[in-house]
């Protein structure tokens, strides 16, 4: 320290030292009381419990909120607690937005508040009673401010019972804490000219004068005033002012602020910092990321090759490989091409509809059409007729009127073939969100119509890879074993391959619909069948047209009526079936918006399972990871509220959910620390370790806290 | 009924300048102010040099934070020996906290032992209100073409407390080190911290 700079400290200290210690006083006045209030009348051990840090101040002086504004400095409050106590972070009233002159807007609070924190005693706590005491620093300001800090006392008895107290007081501060929002509520982000355009939604919206967005932007970011730019009914659009050149933020977190004025005492505010996450993790949102989603749907789209639901599919084309394989390579070559034109058609078809569902304000969900039965109940029929024809209970020959128009009749017909080869694959493909595709589809749905064509595109290239190169080089087919009778063999095995997929696709009808339903669908499948079977022994090339008339008729009859009967009469009536996940037991309670919103109020941790019948890595997920005793343990050694959100019938709540993190579909992992704090959100593919580390880490920071 | 859209257009526009500060990388305003000795300084005479703004209140605690440790006199004596002008502006109104007058502000500088080259006073808020300052300190570095390459806070650790200094990265040191070496400024935009600016 050189001689100047000491001298300057020395002559300053006095009054650094004055400032602090009587920082309360000014002319003669304390201008904050603080004190520290409990909601119970005594500590019973590991009993969770809310203490509040009340700070009263002087008429026209305020504190401030978690994120002042243009001045000043948010309260801090920190808690001496001993070894095994956990407090949470802290819960921060909604505030007032205060202007100053020059155009200075801040955050902050007039009178009285209470900073509500959770807090949480070790279970072996002993001894008659307990001290908390917090250091508590904050600036208080009117014309001017004034820096102040003080240490607050609880002293409470400990029992094993115990009873509310100060119940106003918490009620009243409790009522001004911000929530989730509401089931109906939507917001989007989008970059505008000077920073963000914020644009929110609700069916109640419209009804309050006062509609505010209060940023809470991370640590060290300058934000302007948002700016109400626009309200038509329900629909309010802000201009959120922000140093966004390189489009490094795509949304910010914040508060929906509502109310019949902008300060009455009745005003609400929803936490709309919810799915900030995920854009925070698309911040760098540059050439370079978007070429890392491109490989990422690569590599997805590779992966749903060896997905159980598409195998048997690709079993059927390698086969068709075999039986090209003694043909020209020209041939060949053009029969992959198809199949992969299938494959880009399907995917491209996909990425258009839901890039028109996008524009026209809907909410795309990935492997949506899973969670409609009907949908469902298709692919059923669609499976067991190829099983049948594997089986051969009859021959498909349906490229016929195609090849009819077709130039060169014969290679036509194997062209269509492996074109719709091509679309049956993927079809299947889409419930299995493998976990690259996951990441990268979550991307796509936040972009613009190219880029989720661009995604798509690059997840139908992974997908047809190996049939691009095996119909290129049709000497690697050489590997592949010959032609033979076996193959009838083999194509009867792989017939059982396509029931173990109906199977699959009726027990997600069974979750779906119930137990009934699924006797009347396999009513309807058995009419199928025997229609399939009708087709192949009468309706043969070499019967007459009499006879093909009369079976076709026949076969019509036969579908539009068990169809008419089983699935419009029978299965229609059929009754939701009670989720079934959601009694599974062992400590997972059933996800409700309500349910979350008030867990979350309580402070408490809570981790949410967003599954469904249909989705094999949710189950692989549950029966590795989630279902071990390592895993079910911690849970429950950090009171952890379990919480399944079952999909399978697309609940819209859910949907609603999935869409605010970023994500199309499930499987989708949320672990809310507790308190305000915000929510992590897994991979998709869980392992046992990362979800122990964060239960852990979480733990580490409330404790530190 | 013309004029009275454009009029409202002009309206918004202006109003959303005001809720911004001049954004880094635009022309820092030009602005004429007087200094404790009565001598006006313009903006316009300093180009071709390095200028730091620093919003000054010898009232307000963050303030005190900075001079009561020494730690502003280091910086403004470092930099104004490599050449560059540095402006501290108090924009405090009268009868408002940390306004002064001609012979208060003298005073403070010689107790305080400052370095800057100027102490200007501004109690209209003219300069203030044209660089959008919200906070005392908000620093502000203006290049030798004129424009504006750091804005925000003084430092990393938003308290009052100058203990924290030590521990904390000083965003206006970098800015000048990184301009003054041909580089540009890898963090050019912080969020300012402090008490408010004291208009009228």
């Amino acid at each position: 320290m050189n001689a100047i700079r000491r001298s300057v400290f020395l002559l300053w200290l006095p009054t650094w030292l004055a400032l602090t210690a009587h920082a309360q006083l000014y002319q003669g006045r304390q201008l904050v009381h603080a004190d520290a209030l409990a909601n119970v009348s005594a500590i019973v051990p590991g009993e969770p419990f809310l203490v509040g840090v009340r700070l009263k101040m002087e008429p026209r002086w305020h504190t401030y909120w978690k994120y002042p504004g243009d001045a000043g400095i948010p309260t801090d409050i920190k808690w001496q607690l001993p070894e095994g106590w956990r407090v949470g972070d802290i819960q921060w009233p909604i505030p007032l937005k205060l202007e100053e002159p020059g155009d200075i807007l801040i955050y902050g609070y007039h009178d009285e508040v209470l900073l509500i924190q959770q807090v949480t005693p070790p279970k072996d706590l002993t001894g008659a009673s307990a001290n908390l005491s917090a250091k508590v620093s904050w600036l208080v300001c009117e014309k001017i401010c004034i820096p102040g800090d003080g240490t607050v006392n609880l002293s409470l008895p400990v029992a094993q019972a115990n009873s509310s107290a100060n119940i106003d007081l918490f009620a009243r501060f409790q009522k001004q804490l911000p929530t989730p929002p509401a089931a109906d509520f939507s917001a989007s982000w989008k970059g505008g000219a000077a920073g963000l355009v914020l644009r929110v939604s609700h069916p109640d919206l419209g009804k309050f004068s006062s509609v505010e967005f209060f940023p809470s932007p991370p640590e060290n970011v300058a934000v302007g005033h948002p700016r109400l730019a626009s309200r038509t009914g329900n629909v309010f659009t802000f201009d959120v002012p922000l140093d966004n050149a390189n489009g490094k933020f795509k949304s910010l977190p914040g508060l929906l602020v509502f109310g019949s004025s902008n300060d009455a005492p009745d005003r609400s505010a929803w936490d709309i910092s919810i799915g900030h996450q995920t854009a925070a993790a698309n911040e760098k949102s540059t050439l370079s990321e978007m070429i890392h989603f491109l490989i990422f749907g690569f590599i997805g789209g590779f992966i749903l090759n060896l997905m159980p639901c598409v195998l048997p599919v690709i079993s059927l084309k390698i086969f068709g490989f075999i039986q090209q394989a003694g043909q020209s390579r020209a041939r060949i070559f053009r029969s992959g091409l198809a199949f992969i034109a299938g494959i880009f058609v399907w995917f491209l078809g996909l990425a258009l509809v839901l890039v028109i569902i996008k524009s026209a304000g809907g909410q795309p969900v990935w492997a949506a059409q899973f969670t409609n039965p009907y949908f469902v109940l298709a692919m059923s029929a669609v499976v067991l007729v190829f099983a049948l024809n594997l089986f051969g209970v009859f021959e498909i020959n349906l490229p016929q009127w195609l090849s009819r128009r077709a130039v060169a009749a014969e290679s036509a017909h194997g062209n269509a073939g492996s074109f719709f080869q091509g679309v049956f694959a993927t079809v299947l493909a889409t419930p299995c969100t493998a976990p690259f595709l996951g990441t990268a589809l979550g991307f796509a749905f936040t972009q613009s119509a190219i880029v989720i064509l661009a995604i798509f595109a690059s997840i139908a290239l992974g997908m047809s890879l190996p049939y691009f190169l095996l119909s290129a080089q049709p000497a690697w087919l050489k590997f592949l074993p010959k032609p033979g009778p076996w193959m009838l063999r083999v194509k009867q095995l792989m017939g059982f391959l396509l029931i173990a997929t109906l199977l699959f696709l009726l027990s997600v009808l069974g979750a779906q619909r119930g137990v009934a339903a699924l006797i009347w669908t396999c009513a309807f499948l058995l009419v199928l069948s025997v229609a399939c079977w009708l087709k192949g022994a009468f309706m043969t090339p070499i019967a007459s047209a009499r006879t093909r008339a009369s079976v076709l008729l026949v076969i019509l009859l036969l579908l539009i009526g068990s169809g008419y009967y089983f699935i419009g009469e029978k299965f229609q009536s059929a009754s939701l079936a009670a989720s079934p996940t959601a009694s599974a037991g062992s400590g997972w309670e059933k996800f409700t918006p309500e349910r979350l919103a008030s867990e979350l109020q309580q402070g408490r941790p809570v981790f949410i399972d967003f599954t469904a019948e249909w989705c094999i890595t949710c189950k692989f997920n549950e029966s590795t990871v989630l279902e071990t005793a390592a895993v079910r343990g911690a849970f429950s050694e950090h009171q952890v509220v379990k919480l399944k959100a079952d999909w399978t019938n697309g609940d819209p709540a859910i949907t609603k959910l999935l869409k605010q993190f970023g994500r199309p579909g499930v499987p989708l992992y949320v672990l809310y620390p507790g308190g305000t704090a915000q929510p992590y959100v897994f991979p998709e593919l869980l392992t046992k370790n990362i979800v122990l580390e964060k239960l852990e880490t979480v733990n580490r920071n409330i404790a530190s806290q | 009924m013309k004029t009275v859209l454009l009029a409202l257009i002009s309206l918004t526009a202006t109003t959303v300048i005001a809720a911004d500060s001049p954004p880094v990388g635009a022309t820092a305003p030009d602005f004429n102010l007087a200094d404790t000795g009565g001598k006006t300084h313009s903006l316009s005479e300093y180009k071709g040099k390095y200028v730091v703004l620093e919003w000054f209140n010898p009232e307000c605690p963050f303030v005190k934070k900075h001079y009561g440790s020494g730690n502003m006199q280091k910086l403004q004596g470092e930099y104004t020996g490599k050449g560059v002008v540095w402006l501290s502006i108090d924009s405090s109104a009268p009868g408002l906290e940390g306004n002064l007058t001609a012979e208060q502000a003298q005073k403070v500088m010689k107790d305080w032992n400052t370095k800057q080259t100027a102490l200007l006073l501004d109690p209209e808020g003219k300069a203030g209100r044209a660089y959008n300052a919200r906070n005392t300190p908000h620093m502000f570095v203006i290049n030798p073409e004129g424009k504006i390459v750091y804005e925000g806070a003084i430092d990393s650790k938003a308290t009052p407390n100058p203990a924290d200094i030590p521990s904390s990265t000083n965003y206006v040191k970098a800015a000048l080190d990184e301009s003054m070496t041909g580089k540009s400024v890898s963090n050019s935009n912080t969020r300012p911290y402090g008490c408010s600016v004291k208009y009228k």
